[in-house]
């Protein structure tokens, strides 16, 4: 009944702290024996609401990341020329572009700072702006070429 | 996105909304020091069983904001479908995208990063004006909206009360 997501009780308790949640490395006690490993390891999100580092992965979510992460890479980079048609700001962190800045083209031909909308992608892949899927997009790409 | 861009994203907002304030709501920070949790105060929109109502909620951002959405609580009593008796907001775009369980919702009513304290609290004061039925969060009052709307009135008529009480 419902469809409203339950939250983590973590997440809960980070938003009660109401501020500066510790990483996990950091919170664990320095004479204690270390929880996690030393090395800091990219976290990465099999499902949405799901992070975890990348040796806590299953098999099945390291492969669906890494076809995710191969997607994203397809995706054409070029660099800001300050053409008046396009977007002036990224409206994912409202910054305005510079020149020669690097951006990522969606295949809907929106445009966002590189770093700004992997991280979105690599949770949903959608365009944030006119929510067109862009593996879809990718994939008639593909079978028309 | 870090910390920081995050911070600063919410601090353009924030400035922004003092500068060019927003008909229906009013938003400032629940600490001076904590960017990251807002207190906003939603007028009952005109023509709705709310109108004339003053309610306070609170708005908690993640650290990933906004790759994350923002969790919302109503801090007034309020009785609505999709508000729980706690005061959480449950609509939709506060939900994360991803696999969708019940099929209900599309990934475009979904959290997207596009969205601000604006575009949310537009959302939150036409959810008051437009219940939406198929996902309650207060099955109670999703009950009563449906089946006895005289008792669904008085329980809203009495909240508003309090809620101009509370804030005289
Ligand atoms: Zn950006
Ligand atoms: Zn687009």
């Amino acid at each position: 009944m419902g469809n409203c997501l339950k939250r983590s009780a973590a997440d809960d308790i980070s938003l009660l702290r109401g501020g500066n949640e510790p990483t996990r490395e950091s919170s664990a006690d320095p004479l204690g024996p270390p929880l996690y490993s030393e090395i800091i390891q990219p976290v990465f999100y099999p499902s949405p609401s799901v992070s975890r580092p990348a040796s806590h992965l299953t098999e099945e979510e390291q492969v669906k990341i890494a076809k995710r992460i191969g997607l994203i890479q397809h995706l054409p980079i070029g660099s800001y020329d300050g053409c008046s048609k396009k977007s002036r700001e990224c409206v994912i962190c409202m910054v305005e572009f510079s020149v020669e800045e690097a951006v990522r083209y969606l295949p809907c031909m929106h445009i966002y700072h590189v770093s700004c909308i992997d991280d979105w992608l690599m949770r949903s892949l959608t365009c944030p702006s006119c929510m067109e899927p862009v593996d879809a997009a990718l994939l008639t790409t593909y079978e028309t070429t | 996105m870090s910390e920081l861009q995050s911070s600063l994203l919410l601090k353009k907002q924030l400035a922004e909304l003092n500068k060019n304030p927003v008909e229906g709501f009013s938003a400032g920070l629940i600490d001076d020091n904590d960017i990251f949790r807002w207190e906003v105060l939603i007028i009952g929109p005109p023509d709705t069983l709310y109108e004339g109502g003053f309610f306070k909620a609170h708005l908690y951002f993640p650290k990933e904001y906004p790759l994350r959405p923002p969790r919302m609580k109503f801090v007034t009593e309020i009785w609505h479908p999709n508000i729980e008796k706690n005061g959480d907001v449950c609509i939709s775009i506060l939900h994360e995208p991803g696999d969708d369980k019940w099929g209900y919702e599309k990934a475009s009513e979904r959290w997207l990063p596009v969205h601000t304290v604006e575009t949310i609290l537009i959302s939150v004061i036409s959810m008051l004006a437009d219940p939406n039925d198929e996902s309650p969060a207060n099955v109670d009052a999703a009950k009563e909206w449906r089946e006895a709307y005289p008792e669904f009135k008085r329980k809203v008529a009495r909240c508003v009360r309090k809620s101009q009480e509370e804030c005289s």
